[in-house]
């Protein structure tokens, strides 16, 4: 049963039907999902919940397909870690890590999104599905497609780095490298949308798509025994993220699941790509298009469709908004992985980057509790941070090598993450 | 006839300038406005544009090399 009434201009709020459309022909507002909460109250119980699958698919009613979802039946429900030891390293009480760095079955948020876009695809009838992307997107619109025998036509800049490209072309994808720089493979991109009949999943099933990022925000308040945090740092790219899980903790308000929404939104970008940042802190209500340059190449959109929306959610919920340097970046992504095990990429990196930040800057209190949301897995950025790493350690194989290498104080040093490699 | 729909953003010192009607009757487009948003440092307009697809193209460079910035709009894209 679907619970989904049309779509709706987040502009002048026109209502259209339940369709593959993603802009108001009359003033070109992206639209939004609406959903009949009033039958979805009825339905959906925290009890009812208990009984389910911990997969994002337990939130159902609030995702916008209308029969049972087709793929991605394992994403979602990652771990909400209680982070001891980094809270200590930042000095605050009672700090959570959202950690999608091992969400299923790519390893990053995108599987959320992807998940629902995949699934409504089949349900209007797609056979082929479509993204642009530098990473995640492309990982797992490719893989997601794969699993479930659609065609996937995925775009990347011909540039991209192999690591990169063999994370998609192993799921056998119609991968195509575009020759010509950011602003030529997003005008393609868009023009290839336009004309033919797939399933553009960010682009013309966009307001479906983004609705799958609602699930991270139930799942954080579940995790959290149905309170909010105070704070939550969310990483920003095209800015849908942070206006969903709003979204998410303001359905759950009024279904009754939560008491109170009082949650502060924090929002992180990296230095030389923060348009958001920059709308926020200069309280505009423009966005200024950039041309991306920092490491964090998963939030590199220098024109964020939901940019507006980011800027508003932010300000509603009373939070702020920062940004993290190349070097800024490196050194979170470390301090996660020494005090947490978590091995973050970039976006990661720029998330808690920013909410040191912010508690440093007496933002963010440091008795009240907070949420930072890592969104991808660091085995996809290694080249960010292996220049930072400490040299290989070699000692030939045998004990008085190894003892000679001890004595030295390589204890201390393999303390300090240093790797041995023993020829054997 | 060609149609266009591109979204433009003014930095603080072209917003008095009437480069939308320049462009219009230097390229012979009829622009549309579907939205707007002026604030003290930038200004926003959402276009739909119709004309002939050299005269459009024409159009956009004019905007772009006067300091305009266009971009589709629905975002960037590349994800």
């Amino acid at each position: 049963m679907s619970y989904v009434l049309g779509l709706k201009c987040r502009e002048c709020a026109r209502e259209y039907p339940k369709d593959v459309l993603f802009v108001c022909e009359y003033c070109f507002g992206s639209l939004e999902v609406n959903y009949d909460y009033k039958a979805i109250k009825k339905n959906l119980t925290k009890e009812v919940l208990l009984g389910r699958p911990k997969n994002m698919w337990r939130y159902k009613e609030l995702l916008p397909i209308d029969k049972d979802p087709t793929v991605g039946l394992d994403s979602g429900y990652t771990p909400l870690i209680k982070a001891n030891n980094l809270a200590r390293a930042l000095g605050v009480r009672e700090l959570y890590l959202k950690d999608d760095s091992v969400n299923h079955p790519t390893l990053s948020f995108k599987d959320r999104v992807v998940s629902v876009a995949i699934s409504k695809a089949k349900e209007f009838g797609f056979d082929t599905v479509a993204c642009a992307s530098t990473g995640n997107l492309a990982n797992s619109v490719s893989a997601q497609a794969a699993s479930c025998g659609l065609k996937a036509y995925v775009f990347i800049p011909a540039d991209l780095e192999t690591g990169k490209v063999v994370a998609s072309q192993i799921y056998n994808p119609n991968l195509i490298g575009v020759e010509g720089n950011y602003d030529e493979v997003n005008r393609l991109c868009s023009e290839i949308a336009s004309r033919y009949r797939w399933a553009f999943v960010n682009i013309n099933i966009r307001p479906f798509y983004a609705e799958g990022s609602k699930s991270m925000g139930y799942e954080i308040a579940e995790q959290l025994d149905w309170k909010l945090p105070k704070h939550i740092v969310v990483p920003s790219a095209g800015g849908s993220l942070i206006t969903k899980l709003w979204k998410s903790f303001k359905e759950l308000k009024e279904l009754g699941f939560l008491e109170k929404v009082d949650t502060k939104v924090y929002c992180a970008q990296g230095q030389g790509c923060a348009p958001i940042v920059t709308a926020i802190k200069e309280k505009s209500e423009v966005i200024r298009p950039v041309k991306p340059k920092t490491i964090a190449k998963s939030l590199a959109i220098g024109n964020p469709a939901d940019g507006y929306y980011a800027v508003d959610t932010v300000r509603k919920s009373g939070g702020w908004a920062e940004e993290a340097s190349d070097e800024e970046i490196v050194e979170a992504i470390k301090l996660l992985a020494k005090t947490e095990g978590i091995f973050t990429e970039t976006a990661g990196g720029v998330t808690l980057a920013v909410a040191k930040k912010l508690i440093e800057q007496g933002i963010i209190l440091k008795d009240e509790s907070m949420v930072i949301c890592i969104t991808g897995n660091g085995l996809k950025t290694l080249e960010v941070v292996t220049k930072s790493l400490p040299r290989l350690v070699k000692i030939k194989p045998n004990l008085a090598s190894f003892e000679e290498h001890i004595k030295n104080g390589a204890h201390q040093k393999i303390s300090e993450n240093k790797v041995i490699e023993y020829y054997i | 006839m060609a149609r266009r729909i591109i979204k433009l953003t003014f930095p603080k010192d072209l917003i008095k300038e009437p480069l939308t009607f320049t462009m219009a009757t230097k390229y012979n487009i009829m622009p549309n406005i579907r939205r707007a948003k002026v604030t003290e440092s930038v200004g926003e307009l959402v276009l739909e544009l119709d004309g002939q697809e050299q005269d459009l193209d024409k159009g956009v460079e004019f905007l772009k090399k006067s300091g305009v910035i266009v971009e589709s709009i629905v975002g960037d894209v590349i994800e």
